[in-house]
């Protein structure tokens, strides 16, 4: 069953001079329930300005996304978003656990807030972290604090918008261990933006690729890899090779033309 | 550490007192007039029985007391404004025009009018800090307010936090440096307005007490509430230099 749909999204910016910028061009594809869909598409070309129109920060121009069968018009309860820049939206006044409560204390109280921090950072491996303040902590670990606070909200969809553009090349292959451990346990449905072809064949069931600007949806690729995935075998597989092959040949000649 | 600041200190402290010996010397030489400057020796005797007899604790208190007071309600009014026209854009328009007439005049100019509306009481004398008080203040928080982190703010929408936890806890905090900057000022301003709003209401206080005190030709006991007023800016400063540390102590130290 699709979970998020969406329907002829365009988008344009109005600009200083002139008739308004359209950096998105009808795009319509679906998420299923429990899939793990990366989104794949050049600098630049509006793969944040997508995420933020399905996560209801952004509005379309025309168009809709629906999440569970309702048109979004603003921030859904199921769908919570993880930023691309961790460190802007984690706040630099709160320790890791405030931070990580943050998703839930307006509902709950900051003590029980407080309380299912602890249990995330746990989860993400940050037991113990809680009294730190941000910017105490590594880049990898900041954005674990900022993946803990998603999943404290205990969304049925995550969108996560370059969630590990920013650290290094270890510590991604540990945070993209850890996402799809959570996926599963957690039966989420994920929506990742990335520009990174290796990390979106190697984490989804499928993937969308986009265009350059003006951005349309180029196809859809099935990934058809088994799972669990293993960080040096997965990527040793011929369905691997062959995929990222094609996939990087077509960002490239998109790229030149 | 605390030895080297103290030793930083020094070539100040020299500095101070090598010009209150050259007042007494130049008092004493009769190089001076006495009834326009009393060496310090006999100013800091008139201060000693000022503080001894416990006089000075009336005034003081009225003196803080107000400029407590006006602090509060300027740093009240100036804070909740500034979130409101940086957060709702109506609220901007309609105030803007306002307060950008406002914010020029010299507040001590206000004080003749209040006194006509007010009286000469402690109402006109809070009002007075008060409006000193409120646009730096105001405009200060205007300004962290209109610049918080969007990414932080797209957080909070994203988590569904509504207005008023938004505005309470994320963009105060966010502004909490500017607006601290801003009362920093105002603090100040507030003492000036304080002392001045004392002298021309002619009651009360330590701004009241230096004037009169002029006017008796006491010029001993004007001095000796001179110095009393400038400790007491000293202690404000610091006062609030601790809390501003207390409140933002999240931040990295830089050194
Ligand atoms: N608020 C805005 N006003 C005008 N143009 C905008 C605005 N936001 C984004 N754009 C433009 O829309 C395009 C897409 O931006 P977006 O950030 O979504 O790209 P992206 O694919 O996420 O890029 P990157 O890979 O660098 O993260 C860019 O060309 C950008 O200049
Ligand atoms: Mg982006």
């Amino acid at each position: 069953m699709d979970f998020l749909e969406l329907e002829g999204i365009t988008k344009e910016f109005p600009s200083r001079s002139g008739p308004p910028a359209r950096v998105m061009e009808r795009v319509s594809f679906s998420v299923r329930e429990g899939e793990f869909m990366a989104v794949l598409g050049p600098s630049g070309c509006g793969k944040s300005t997508l995420l933020q129109m399905a996560a209801g920060l952004l509005p379309p121009s025309s168009g809709e996304a629906r999440i569970g069968g309702r048109r979004v018009d603003g921030p859904p309860p199921e769908a919570v978003y993880v930023f691309q820049q961790y460190t802007r939206s984690l706040l630099p006044w709160r320790n890791v656990r405030d931070n990580v409560a943050f998703a839930v204390e307006h509902r709950i109280g900051r003590r029980r807030a407080r309380a299912a921090a602890e249990v995330q950072l746990a989860q993400v491996g940050l037991a113990g972290f809680g009294d730190h303040f941000p910017w105490q902590l590594s880049g990898g670990m900041q954005q674990r604090v900022a993946i803990a606070r998603a999943l404290a909200a205990e969304p049925a969809l995550l969108l996560m918008d370059e969630p590990f553009s920013a650290v290094d090349a270890l510590t991604r292959l540990d945070l993209q261990a850890l996402i799809l451990d959570i996926w599963t346990q957690r039966k989420l449905t994920v929506m990742l933006v990335t520009h990174d072809v290796e990390e979106a064949i190697y984490l989804a069931d499928r993937i969308a690729m986009l265009t350059r600007r003006p951005t349309t949806l180029a196809e859809i690729v099935e990934v058809g890899l088994p799972r669990p995935r293993d960080p040096i075998a997965t990527r040793e597989l011929p369905r691997f090779l062959e995929l990222r092959h094609d996939l990087l040949g077509k960002l490239l000649t998109r790229h030149a033309v | 550490m605390l030895s080297r600041s103290v030793l930083s200190w020094l070539p100040g402290l020299l500095v101070l007192g090598l010009i209150l010996l050259g007042l007494e010397l130049a008092v004493e030489t009769g190089w001076v007039r006495r009834a326009l400057m009393p060496p310090p020796t006999a100013i800091a005797l008139t201060l000693w029985d000022l503080l001894a007899s416990g006089e000075f604790v009336a005034p003081l208190l009225s003196t803080m007391e107000l400029v407590f007071t006006g602090f509060a309600i300027g740093s009240a009014l100036g804070i909740a404004g500034g979130l409101a026209m940086g957060w709702f854009p109506a609220v901007f328009r309609l105030l803007e025009p306002l307060v950008e007439l406002m914010r020029p005049i010299p507040k001590a100019a206000l004080v003749p009018p209040l006194m006509l509306f007010l009286g000469i009481g402690t109402t006109m004398k809070v009002t007075s800090v008060a409006l000193a008080v409120l646009f730096p203040v105001l405009v200060n928080t205007l300004q962290g307010v209109r610049g918080t982190d969007r990414v932080m703010l797209d957080a909070a929408r994203t988590h569904g936090w509504g207005t008023a936890h938004t505005l309470r806890h994320l963009v105060l905090p966010a502004a909490l440096p500017f607006i601290l900057a801003g009362m920093r000022i105002s603090l100040g301003l507030a003492l000036v307005l304080a002392v001045l709003a004392e002298m021309l209401s002619g009651q009360g206080g330590l701004g009241f007490l230096i004037l009169d005190m002029q006017r008796s030709f006491l010029i001993r006991q004007m001095y000796a509430w001179l110095i009393i007023l400038a400790v007491l800016g000293l202690a404000l400063n610091g006062l609030f230099l601790l809390a501003e540390r207390r409140a933002l102590h999240w931040q990295p130290q830089s050194n």
